[in-house]
């Protein structure tokens, strides 16, 4: 019988072999691996497999159990039909880039070991990034650099924790951490990952300069690794719990303000991430299912999202609000799948992100975390307003000049197909729970008081909402924290530049000109004393004096003298001390 | 938003209130659970906080698209 692959080697054997195929052989190839994958996925046995040893460790590729098993569906799932989206990109670098971002995701999620997640981790950095890279504009590349910066950050952060760790317990099995140094380290590497605040400014930097297809896949990726590995490690930690609020309501309002259509969603994913990382910080039962939930439901909506955005720029050339509007009749697929995205991520009955949101919220309750229940509530509030705003602004409003009709067929396919998932999963949600972490709870997001509190909340929110012209979108763009890096990365450079690299000139002016006063010198040892007399009697023209008399340094004056002094001296001085020399040498055989 | 989809949301919204109380809440934890209507509130109160948050931000940080150029 046949071993299970991890899905991660999958993937990256995938990638390397993508350039191999061509024609028409090429797209089936590329959606043939996920399929493969997800078989292989099904097939693997629970518990630890691919162990390997390492120096005194051991390196565990696929651990196996029902918390990796779920992100591992629900990433392979999301990776193929963002494959399907993408299907036409003739490039094969971006197409290799996004499996091996895909593959280095699962390497993340079945490691059993510090050591192997941090090399999956890094690789799913360095991978990414090409994804932004591919759009090939200048705000990308900076976007990019900018990414990659604090990604290398955070994996330092990360490394450095994982190393304290194994030498202080001499383990690197992923687990629970006790609170000390490596528990810190660990934590930023992580929390950079899921967007903690103030880590967060990479993510509305970059993903709105990805390229179209590149945004899908990098919304889905690199935050939910974070929150999985939040789960494995942090579970239960009252700072990631209250973290999780607040980054759910400082994406909401920023994402109110936003003008483009992607930094808008980009926003958005801080607010969900923060639902995750809430459930996942109360520590209880519920709470991590349904920040699992979550995860599932969330990379399904927000997958759908950023590819009914991405068809909008690729289709219509636009992606601010300010420049959209009457799109609904022009993209008629387009709107329902973005109308069917909102109301999930907005958490309207019967869609998916009602279920797991509910969960989440419960969970904070169920933890006696008041403050928690209402930073999520109102974040819930938010949401539902800021994509009553994006879908009017992009669908409803009046725009006669706008040109566009509905993405290719390969993208209205995967579209259609995660739409389906998304009220499927709302509709049914016992097919999500089957595969929850925690198998002993119950939880029923269908009652009466749920449901009818949910509409409350957000149609009276809506009445609020359209009182007012306060939601206009606006052009221009708003500032986040990235406003301080960016100005303490200025400070560095000019301190670099300006201030040490001053120093260094002047450093260097100093010492050149005394080297020169060396050399001359050397070359005449006279000079000297012709120094001295200058010095003491300055209206005498002196020998030595750079700016003045015969002797200015470059010029090509022959005096034989110049020669024949220091000579003269240099043998002196090697007699005077040969002679001292000796006679320490006789007076201590004397007193030997 | 027109005329018509206005008032076919107040009357949405305000059919919403009857309603809720009809329906018994499972689980009361916290004091805010026992009072009815609380959704409205947080649902009109939230909605006012985060225009008023989101209103002084731009204030503060609304700044031209080229900013950083």
């Amino acid at each position: 019988m046949i071993k299970s692959v991890p899905p991660a080697f999958l993937f990256i054997l995938g990638a390397l072999l993508i350039p191999v195929f061509k024609g028409k052989l090429k797209p089936w190839y590329l959606l043939a691996v996920p399929i493969i994958a997800f078989v292989d996925l099904v097939s693997m046995e629970t518990g630890t497999n691919w162990v390997s040893p390492f120096l005194n460790y051991e390196l565990i590729f696929a651990k196996v159990d029902r918390l990796s098993v779920v992100v591992g569906y629900i990433f392979i799932l999301i990776g193929f039909l963002a494959i399907l989206y993408s299907i036409r990109v003739r490039e094969n670098g971006q197409q290799m880039a996004a499996f091996l971002y895909v593959g280095s995701s699962l390497g993340v999620v079945f490691a059993g070991d510090y050591f192997s997640l941090f090399a999956f981790w890094e690789i799913m950095a360095m991978s990414s990034v090409f994804l932004i890279w591919y759009r090939r504009e200048k705000e990308s590349l900076s976007a990019g650099f900018r990414y990659l910066l604090m990604h290398l950050f955070g994996g330092g952060a990360l490394l450095i924790g994982i190393l304290i760790h194994a030498f202080s317990k001499g383990s690197i099995s992923v687990g629970p951490l006790e609170e000390g140094w490596a528990f810190w380290f660990i934590l930023i590497g992580f929390g950079l990952n899921a967007a903690f605040i103030p880590l967060h400014t990479w993510l509305p930097d970059a993903y709105p300069k990805g390229t179209v297809t590149g945004s899908v896949f990098l919304s889905v990726y690199t935050t939910k690794t974070g929150v999985y590995a939040l789960a494995r490690c942090f579970p239960g930690v009252d700072f990631v719990a209250y973290m999780g609020g607040v980054m759910a309501i400082y994406g909401i309002v920023f994402a109110l303000l936003q003008n483009d259509t992607r930094r808008f969603l980009s926003y958005h994913i801080v607010s969900q991430v923060g639902y995750m990382v809430a459930g996942v910080g109360t520590g209880v039962a519920l709470g991590v299912n349904g920040g699992i939930a979550h995860v599932f439901n969330h990379i399904l909506y927000k997958a759908l999202l950023f590819m009914c955005m991405g068809s909008i720029l690729a289709m219509a050339g636009k992606s601010k609000l300010t420049e959209l509007g009457g799109l609904a009749r022009k993209m008629p697929l387009t709107c329902i799948t973005c109308l069917v995205a909102s109301l999930s991520i907005a958490g309207v009955p019967p869609f998916n992100g009602f279920v797991s949101k509910g969960m989440v919220i419960s969970a904070a309750v169920e933890a006696n975390k008041p403050a928690l229940e209402l930073l999520l509530t109102l974040a819930s509030v938010g949401t539902f307003l800021s994509f009553s705003k994006l879908c009017y602004y992009t669908f409803f409003a009046k725009n006669e000049a706008i040109q566009a009709e509905d993405p290719p067929w390969n993208m209205q396919l995967a579209m259609g197909m995660t739409a389906f998932l998304c009220i499927l999963y709302g509709v049914y949600p016992q097919a999500l729970f089957n595969l929850l972490p925690a198998q002993q709870v119950s939880y029923h997001p269908y009652t009466a008081s749920h449901v009818v509190g949910v509409l409350q909340l957000f149609l009276w929110g809506l009445v609020v909402f359209t009182f007012r012209r306060v939601i206009a979108p606006e052009e221009g763009t708003v500032l986040d924290l990235d406003y301080f890096y960016r100005m303490c990365c200025r400070g560095i450079t000019w301190l670099a530049d300006v201030a040490f690299n001053g120093l260094r000139l002047r450093t260097q002016t100093l010492f050149s000109r005394r080297t020169n006063v060396v050399i001359q010198l050397s070359k005449n040892p006279m000079l000297v004393f012709e120094g001295i007399i200058t010095y003491f009697w300055p209206n005498v023209e002196g020998f030595y004096n750079p700016e003045a008399g015969s002797s200015k340094i470059g010029e090509p004056i022959y005096n034989e003298n110049w020669y024949r002094k220091p000579m003269g001296l240099g043998v002196c001085l090697a007699i005077l001390m040969l002679f001292v020399y000796g006679m320490i040498y006789i007076l201590q055989s004397k007193i030997g | 938003m027109s005329r018509f989809l206005k008032i076919l949301l107040w009357m949405v919204a305000l059919l919403s209130i009857p309603i809720g109380f009809f329906t018994q809440k499972e689980h009361t934890v916290f004091f805010w659970h026992k009072i009815p209507l609380t959704e409205v509130v947080i649902g009109v109160a939230g909605t006012l906080v985060l225009i008023l948050l989101s209103r002084i931000l731009a204030f503060i940080s609304l700044k031209k698209e080229d900013y950083y150029d």
